[in-house]
């Protein structure tokens, strides 16, 4: 954690390094004035949405009779498997001007570009991060018994979910509200593909464009003091949620009973779920696949002008060794933060795991790119170029997706069960093995998922902590993306996607079929 | 679980190690070779992936024994980490080869950049090179239409004219140098001045990411004209996209990539010998191959151009306050 912690220090002495007088004036200039406003609205409007969808997805899938439950939550979680920039330029070839919706049926759907898209496709990436704290919630803390007692005293569906469910779900809401926000606050992808062409800009996009010139000292501080803003401006929110969130344990005595549908039979939700899988995932997903197909930007999408050529051109070059590269980092610091994670939680220091928490999250705040300097002018004198280096980023960066997930689960864990195992013989060892760690198994899992996907298809930290030897799938990517093909980028981007999907499928399932 | 893992990552490292020779004649170069038949050079480049490692392969060649260690990132990830490196004890590469003259200014008044050698001096025009840096390849910003749009814009000033209101596409200066290369030149032109950009504005131009984004845009059908590119415009029209390539009035707009040798590298021969190497025939033809202008003048290509040029040092001392003044006209 110290290894972690320690970059995010190297940077506020960066920044402190310019002057708080000249950081203070950068912050406040008119420039950054409109790019912090836009930020903190949106960040305020994704986290509203993401919550309430990702919540309503939770109650659809895991207490109502939906239609291909166990497929259906696959879908629910397949926008954190596709990159964000694949996202953005999806939903801009699906429903921007001239998009498929737009050559099919002759409606572009107003706003794309812009606010409302930035915010829409904000919305897709972080309702599944919503989804997953809450689903997980209902499964190891929210109690079946509570619920089915109250509809047996005659309450009716809708009373139990305010009155039972949704309160005891508080600490996973306030912990996916925290996760959502700074997921917000740091994305770049759909801010620079949706927002920039309308001229709205975030912190983040001022940020990437201050490093572009960074070889300026003024703009470089400039992009390092905006980073420690976003950083404070995690806190300032984060804080106060944890402490209220977190804080309040509910007194368990009870292991959650197994499972059974008890929420309403009625189908509707689960058609509405499939419903919005259609038009935020489906549709936008088949219009990059056109893309990727086609001949040329531009050309009517029809079979006469496709080809394959593409994707022979994404599939160039060292696309695979880097593959593997990914997906050995990803899992290793998905496995990393899991353990670090797992080893805090059954240790039961709460406050030092509180605390802990929120200094995950601030790392988590700084964009990848300014968090690759903060690395870089941490342990570049040692670890430079080496796969550790990126490693160590990648923990740094998603520490907090694996924590917030374990410790969320883990908070709602009720403390008499080991009691009870340490009072009939068993020892501390016995104890967290045997009661423990197999309640947590579900969290543990979505954790580590959650960290793995995150690392496979993150794109900025690495392609600027690469060396020789290495590169990773981001370094490719880019470096293809950069040929200027958006043909090619859309069929690298399908193939990724694919990829990915073919990785998570099964692990999901698994997740699944373990609870 | 950490042996299997290592062995993992050693067998990517080899995998990604294995690079095959691709070019077969032996090239008559006029580069004096490096001193040690080992040598390394580390290049930090920007330049588009194909282009580099044309041009690398082909030194590798030349000189059996030498190896060029490259780490590619686009502008903005190559310039952050110059920036973290020059913080942290020096940056650790021997040559850097940008997209753009803009950067390379400050790391001149730094004092990073040796002196260019004579042998460049002999083959480069002045206007495309420094004291300390040397363009290698030209980008031409050029104006793209739709194949439909007739009559077709003739000149920049056109862009601004109330049939193309709303149908303007141009690149964020803010995100591709060559975007700022264009800025800087019209800032300087008494004719446009920042003026040009007001108009633009008002007329309806959208400002994209990067001059890609304006030749897709333009291809689509969002926009009719747009300010791009060359290469890329060319890319897209090779590919078939209905769309038009116009060298406006009274240029497209040079920009020049430059490259440098640092004053710390290692091994400042073998640097040298590299810098020397990208503007021998050989490889300014393996640019050429790729799509991209050679800088030398004796080289074949096809696509030659009437150019303008911005003047790199005013506007490099200028750039916060172009960018603010830009800013407050197209936001962002």
């Amino acid at each position: 954690m110290l290894l972690a912690g320690f970059p995010l220090f190297e940077l506020l002495a960066a920044a402190a390094a310019q002057g708080w007088v000249n950081a203070a004036r950068s912050l406040v200039g008119a420039a950054t004035a409109a790019p912090v406003v836009n930020t903190l609205w949106t960040g305020a409007m994704v986290t509203a949405v993401a919550v309430a969808g990702g919540t309503a997805a939770a109650i659809a899938t895991e207490r109502s009779a939906a239609p291909a439950r166990r497929w259906l939550r696959l879908a629910l979680l397949l926008p954190l498997v596709i990159p964000s920039f694949v996202a953005a330029l999806s939903w801009a070839q699906a429903y921007g001007p001239a998009g498929l919706v737009d050559d099919l049926l002759g409606v572009a759907v107003p706003g794309v570009y812009g606010p409302f898209g930035v915010v829409a496709v904000l919305v897709v990436e972080a309702l599944p991060l919503a989804y997953l704290a809450v689903a997980s919630g209902l499964a190891s803390r929210a109690e079946p018994d509570l619920e089915r007692a109250a509809r047996a005293s005659g309450a009716s569906a809708r009373q139990v979910l305010v009155t039972v469910t949704l309160p005891l779900l508080r600490p996973a809401l306030a912990g996916a509200a925290a996760l959502v926000f700074v997921t917000t606050v740091n994305a770049f992808g759909a801010p620079a593909i949706l927002g920039l062409p309308a001229r709205f800009s975030t912190v983040t996009t001022r940020i990437y464009s201050d490093l572009a010139f960074a070889a300026s000292p003024a703009a470089f501080a400039r992009a390092v003091t905006l980073s420690a803003a976003l950083v404070v401006l995690t806190l300032a929110v984060v804080a106060p949620a944890d402490a209220r969130g977190l804080g309040r344990g509910a007194v368990r005595t009870a292991v959650p009973a197994g499972g059974g549908s008890t929420g309403t039979s009625a189908r509707w939700p689960g058609v509405a779920a499939w419903a919005y899988v259609v038009v935020v995932t489906a549709v936008p997903l088949l219009a990059l696949v056109l893309m990727a197909l086609t001949r040329a930007v531009g050309v009517v999408p029809t079979p006469a002008n496709w080809t394959l050529a593409h994707f022979a051109e994404a599939l160039d070059g060292d696309t695979v060794a880097a593959l593997g590269r990914s997906v050995v980092l990803a899992g290793a610091a998905a496995t990393v933060v899991v353990l670090l994670g797992g080893l805090l939680t059954v240790l039961r220091h709460r406050r030092l795991g509180r605390g802990l928490g929120t200094v995950a999250i601030l790392s988590f705040a700084v964009p990848g790119t300014t968090l690759a300097v903060a690395m870089l002018l941490a342990y570049g004198p040692w670890l430079r170029d080496t796969v550790a280096l990126i490693l160590l980023a990648y923990v740094a960066k998603f520490w907090a997706l694996g924590h917030r997930t374990v410790a969320g689960a883990a908070d709602g864990l009720p403390a008499d069960l080991s009691r009870a195992a340490r009072v009939s013989g068993a020892n501390a060892l016995t104890a967290i093995r045997t009661v423990v760690v197999p309640l947590l198994r579900p969290a543990f899992a979505a954790a580590w998922l959650a960290v793995f996907l995150f690392g496979l298809h993150e794109l900025t930290m690495s392609s600027l902590l690469y060396g020789p030897g290495s590169k990773t799938l981001a370094v490719v990517i880019l470096n293809l993306a950069q040929l200027g093909d958006p043909t090619v980028t859309s069929a690298l981007a399908v193939l990724l996607t694919a990829l990915l999907l073919a990785v998570a499928t099964p692990l999901l399932l698994v997740v699944r079929a373990k609870r | 679980m950490w042996r299997r893992l290592s062995t993992v990552m050693l067998a990517g490292l080899l995998a990604a190690c294995g690079t095959e020779a691709a070019q077969d004649q032996p090239s008559p170069v006029e580069t004096t070779a490096p001193s040690a038949s080992a040598a390394t050079v580390r290049l930090y480049t920007s330049v588009t992936e194909d282009t580099v490692e044309a041009v690398v392969d082909g030194y590798q060649d030349a000189f059996p024994g030498t190896k060029v260690e490259v780490f590619r990132a686009p502008t903005g990830e190559l310039t952050a980490r110059i920036a973290a490196e020059q913080r942290e004890g020096g940056v650790r590469a021997d040559v850097l080869w940008l997209t753009d003259p803009l950067s390379m200014q400050q790391y001149d008044a730094d004092g990073l950049l040796a002196p260019v050698p004579p042998t460049a001096e002999a083959v480069v025009p002045p206007e495309y090179r420094s004291d300390t840096f040397v363009g290698t390849r030209i980008l031409n910003m050029v104006i793209v239409a739709g194949e439909d749009v007739d009559p077709a814009p003739q000149s920049w000033s056109d862009l601004a004219d109330p049939r193309f209101a709303d149908a303007v596409a141009i690149p964020d200066p803010s995100f591709a140098g060559s975007a700022f290369g264009a800025l800087g030149y019209f800032a300087q032109d008494d004719d446009f001045g920042l003026d040009y950009y007001r108009q633009l504005a008002e007329n309806g131009a959208v400002q994209v990411s990067a001059p890609d984004d304006v030749v897709t845009g333009v291809a689509e059908g969002r926009y009719a004209v747009g300010m791009t590119l060359d290469n890329s415009a060319r890319t897209a029209m090779e590919n078939g996209s209905p769309i038009e390539l116009i060298a406006p009035e009274p240029g497209a707009i040079a920009i020049y990539s430059p490259i440098a040798v640092l004053t710390s590298a290692a091994d400042p021969d073998a640097a040298t010998s590299f810098t020397d190497f990208v503007l021998t025939e050989e490889a300014q033809e393996a640019i050429a191959k790729t799509g991209w202008e050679p800088i030398r003048d004796d080289v074949a290509w096809p696509h030659d151009l009437p150019q303008v040029a911005p003047d790199w040092a005013a506007i490099s001392d200028q750039q916060e306050q172009l960018l603010e003044e830009y800013r407050a006209i197209f936001g962002g």
